[in-house]
């Protein structure tokens, strides 16, 4: 699938030449520990480096040469995956193929050299009132979770059940840290990152291998760098409170569990426990929405999910409030069922058929691509999805119900309407 | 079978129309493993007043029904079509718009059966009181879902304020209480009214052969028998040009206030080419006077005005319409002004030239092409643009003799003063709390 050429220690190249797409995607990683300080200033940084530039000075200018350039995309964005905090500058462009005008990709490369070399500096530091604006910019995104109450519940339960740890820390950071950021500290945090962390380079379309490699060797610059040393994953610890009660003011009632697995994503029962959330709540034909919401027409969702870079399970549902806990005795239940190995043939089938079909699906996409390959580098260096299909295709159901009775119920989280708090 | 080229995007769509009267198009795509299938039939939301498949008189029926309908037509006497799609490795879904109603499945292998389960399962009702019964529940708890989410609310806010008596107004899913009232027979009626394949698309994109695929779904069509296709009387209220409600606001639990600025269009009732053509230049028109590079958003971004959560964007459907821009703001009353503003000054003094429709038009490209690397997209748009009577794969050429005039021209349609209006959601007032 990918090509890799490194160009510099520490810093790899990947491409996969296809013309499946009428576009080029490029991802830029820049890979960072993880810490509420790295991920707050981290994220300014971000939103800082893609509104303007010394070349396109204010966020007009830059927008309107990639309106130019046949409306390419280009952000940046700031995500973590376990132990890792990851900047990515995304670039989409058209492939000039489908356009009358030639030379776009040359223009596009050198607008990305452009976006991470040439900040917009005064006096060695970032324009002052765009710094001032990003900050707060990265605040307002992180007050904004408390209107999707679905992802504020889920935020709420992993900072009670493990605050300070990678599971709970947000890829935004903490406001207080947001707002303590100083410029300074912020272009030192840009120097780090051009400069010392681990980049990995993905180019996705209809180009050659080696003239992505060479034109970034030639004109970005990126000197050699020492890689870092693998962390392993933090331990989880028992949370103090194993059960918890908010209220909000609102309709519906959101019920979130945690449950601890010794299984990540390293673990060579990885595949097993996938199929595990599967069967237990990962699909519509899963043991939780068939009897949760089709036999009980108690939820419009619910499902389970497997956080494999920390040994997580997630199960969520929205349900009436007054029926938390007939909703929690019934989660158990079909827990309990996966874990005596009550699984038909059909389910276990069924679930090995979405997951290949899914695996499949995301690599339709350049940037599905790109993500699956980024993240199975750690496993294997040939990424292919036979690699996990002939994974899960031995997989019984004895190996589903052995992994189900390691997991344990760590956190419950309600989030309820007020009208309840008044009632009870 | 027929075969048009798109040359220049290196497409090639096969379509018939089979004697059934159903529209069936394919659209290969090389390199991709996936294949996606949309099954739609021309009924959304917005079709609760109409005549009955066999009657002569005008009926109404509950709000909420088509959406009732969509997910009803997934559970049959021997079980869940759901299982059968997973069976088959296929990830199965639906959805209900105010116009449409679309079942699809996209799998990566047994794309035959899965294309035939698709079909049987929609050409097959099966509803009883108690499976109906049943349902409330669920569909109660995706209401209140929706009920909670600030987003939808403010959406729906600005769609109620914008129209008096048009049914866009009814948010899809009916409420609550509404729903209470449906009944297998309503259910009935409505599929036997809106489901007749005359009134439907299927759409395929992938990795499929077109002769086989379109031999495989003539087979199965061939020996399913239908009603002759008839007319469908839909009737919609008369709808005034000018918005409903000019202002209102609603309280909710979120942190900052969230503001929607709705512009009703003067026209209505285009279709075709003209509606294609009227609908990117206003797209046009409101990218450069609401976009990323436009005075008004710089302003408004430096200022603190708008955040993140920004957008703008211009719509158009048979009957009903609306160009939206919004945002969380610390400040609404402020943006509210500016937009306004905004809007005035551009029927005032056109203030566009040559250079910036250049500009926008290649970025509207940009992104069409982009669109094209996804067959969800192609599959719901191409569907949603043939109802209207329009073509997908027109839309690069159309943008192509988009003259300065023309955005001058669909601006004049959808910025007047009285077909403007705002919704505002506002955080609970402090000493309640």
């Amino acid at each position: 699938m990918f090509e890799t050429i490194n160009i510099a220690k520490g810093v790899n190249v990947h491409v996969n030449e296809t013309t499946q797409f009428k576009t080029i995607n490029f991802s830029i990683k820049f890979k960072d520990k993880l810490t509420k300080e790295k991920a707050s200033a981290r994220s300014i940084l971000a939103n800082v480096l893609q509104h303007s530039n010394e070349v396109y000075p204010s966020h007009t200018a830059l927008r309107m040469v990639l309106d130019d350039l046949y409306g390419t995309s280009l952000y940046i964005d700031s995500s973590k995956r376990g132990n890792e905090h990851v900047v990515t500058l995304n670039v989409e462009t058209v492939n000039d193929q489908y356009l009358s005008e030639k030379g776009v990709l040359e223009k596009v490369l050198n607008l990305m050299y452009i976006v991470l070399f040439k900040p917009n500096f005064e006096n060695g530091l970032f324009k002052e009132s765009i710094f001032t604006r990003e900050k707060h910019s990265i605040v307002q995104r992180i007050e904004s979770v408390f209107d999707e109450k679905t992802r504020y519940a889920q935020q709420r339960m992993m900072e009670l059940a493990l605050p300070n740890h990678p599971a709970s820390i947000t890829s935004n950071g903490t406001i207080e840290i947001v707002e303590s950021v100083t410029n300074e500290q912020l272009v030192a945090e840009y120097n780090e990152m051009i400069s010392q962390n681990e980049i990995e380079i993905y180019a996705v379309g209809d180009v050659k291998p080696e003239m992505i490699a060479s034109y970034i060797r030639e004109f970005f610059h990126f000197k050699d760098r020492e890689k870092a040393i693998a962390v392993p994953p933090m331990e989880l610890v028992k949370p103090e409170q194993p059960r918890v009660l908010e209220f909000e003011d609102m309709k519906q009632g959101k019920l979130h569990m945690a449950f601890f697995t010794p299984i990540t994503f390293r673990d060579e029962k990885f595949p097993i426990m996938q199929l595990m959330n599967g069967v237990f709540g990962g699909y519509a034909h899963s043991k939780l929405f068939v009897n949760i919401r089709e036999k009980e027409s108690m939820a419009y969702y619910v499902s389970s999910s497997f956080a494999s870079q920390f040994g997580l399970m997630f199960v969520l549902a929205g349900i009436d409030s007054k029926l938390e806990e007939k909703a929690v005795t019934l989660v158990l239940e079909q827990l309990e069922e996966v874990k005596k190995g009550n699984i038909s043939d059909v389910e276990l089938d069924q679930t090995k058929a979405l997951l290949v079909n899914q695996l499949k699906e995301a690599l339709d996409s350049a940037r599905g691509q790109i993500d699956i390959y980024d993240q199975y580098m750690e496993l294997t260096d040939r990424f292919e999805p036979e690699y996990m299909i002939n994974k899960w295709k031995n997989v019984t159901k004895e190996d589903i119900a052995s992994v189900a009775q390691e997991l344990s119920l760590e956190m419950t989280y309600f989030l309820s309407g007020k009208e309840d708090e008044t009632n009870a | 079978m027929h075969k048009v080229e798109f040359e220049q995007l290196e497409e090639t769509l096969f379509h018939e129309k089979l004697d059934n009267g159903l529209t069936v198009y394919i659209l290969p795509k090389k390199g991709f493993s996936k294949t996606f299938a949309t099954f739609t039939t021309k009924y959304g939301s917005i079709d609760n007043h109409f005549v009955p498949q066999g009657g002569s008189e005008p009926i109404k029926v509950p709000d909420g029904i088509a959406h009732f309908l969509e997910h009803k037509m997934f559970e049959k006497e021997e079980g869940d079509v759901f299982q059968e799609f997973s069976k088959q490795g296929a990830a199965a879904n639906a959805f209900t718009s105010f116009t449409r109603t679309a079942y699809l499945f996209s799998a990566t292998g047994e794309i035959d059966e899965n294309v035939k389960t698709l079909l049987d399962f929609v050409q097959s009702p099966y509803f009883t009181e108690k499976t109906v019964e049943k349902e409330k529940g669920i569909i109660a708890q995706e209401i209140t879902m929706y009920d909670d989410q600030p987003d939808w609310r403010l959406y729906f806010g600005i769609i109620e304020n914008m129209y008096k008596n048009h049914p866009v107004k009814i948010d899809i899913a009916g409420t609550v209480e509404s729903i209470q009232d449906i009944t297998a027979e309503h259910l009935y009626t409505c599929y036997n009214t809106f489901y007749h394949p005359s009134n439907m698309v299927l759409f395929i994109v992938g990795n499929v052969d077109p002769d086989q695929m379109m031999a495989l779904v003539k087979e199965d069509q061939a020996q399913k028998t239908f009603e002759e296709p008839t007319e469908i009387t839909r009737i919609y209220p008369e709808e005034p040009k000018e918005v409903a409600i000019k202002e209102r606001v609603l309280e909710m639990s979120v942190q900052k206030p969230k503001v929607f600025y709705g512009i009703k269009p003067e026209k209505l009732d285009l279709i075709g080419p003209e509606m294609l053509k009227h609908e990117l230049a206003a797209q046009l028109a409101y990218e450069l006077l609401f976009g990323r590079t436009s005075d008004f958003y710089h302003h408004a971004y430096e200022n603190d005005w708008i955040d993140e959560s920004y957008s703008f964007d211009y719509s158009l459907e048979q009957g009903f319409g609306y160009a939206l821009v919004g945002s969380d703001t610390h400040k609404p009353e402020v943006l509210i002004k500016e937009i306004k503003h905004t809007l005035q000054n551009a029927v005032e003094k056109w203030p566009f030239g040559q250079e910036d429709l250049d500009r926008v038009r290649r970025k509207k490209i940009g992104f069409f092409l982009r669109a094209l690397n996804s067959p969800e997209y192609i599959a719901n748009q191409f569907t949603n643009y043939a109802f209207n009577e329009m073509n997908l794969f027109d839309v690069v050429p159309v943008l192509e003799e988009l003259e300065v005039v023309d955005l001058q021209n669909a601006f004049a349609l959808v910025s007047h003063e009285s077909q403007q209006s705002v919704f505002t959601i506002m955080p609970p007032k402090k000493d309640e709390q």
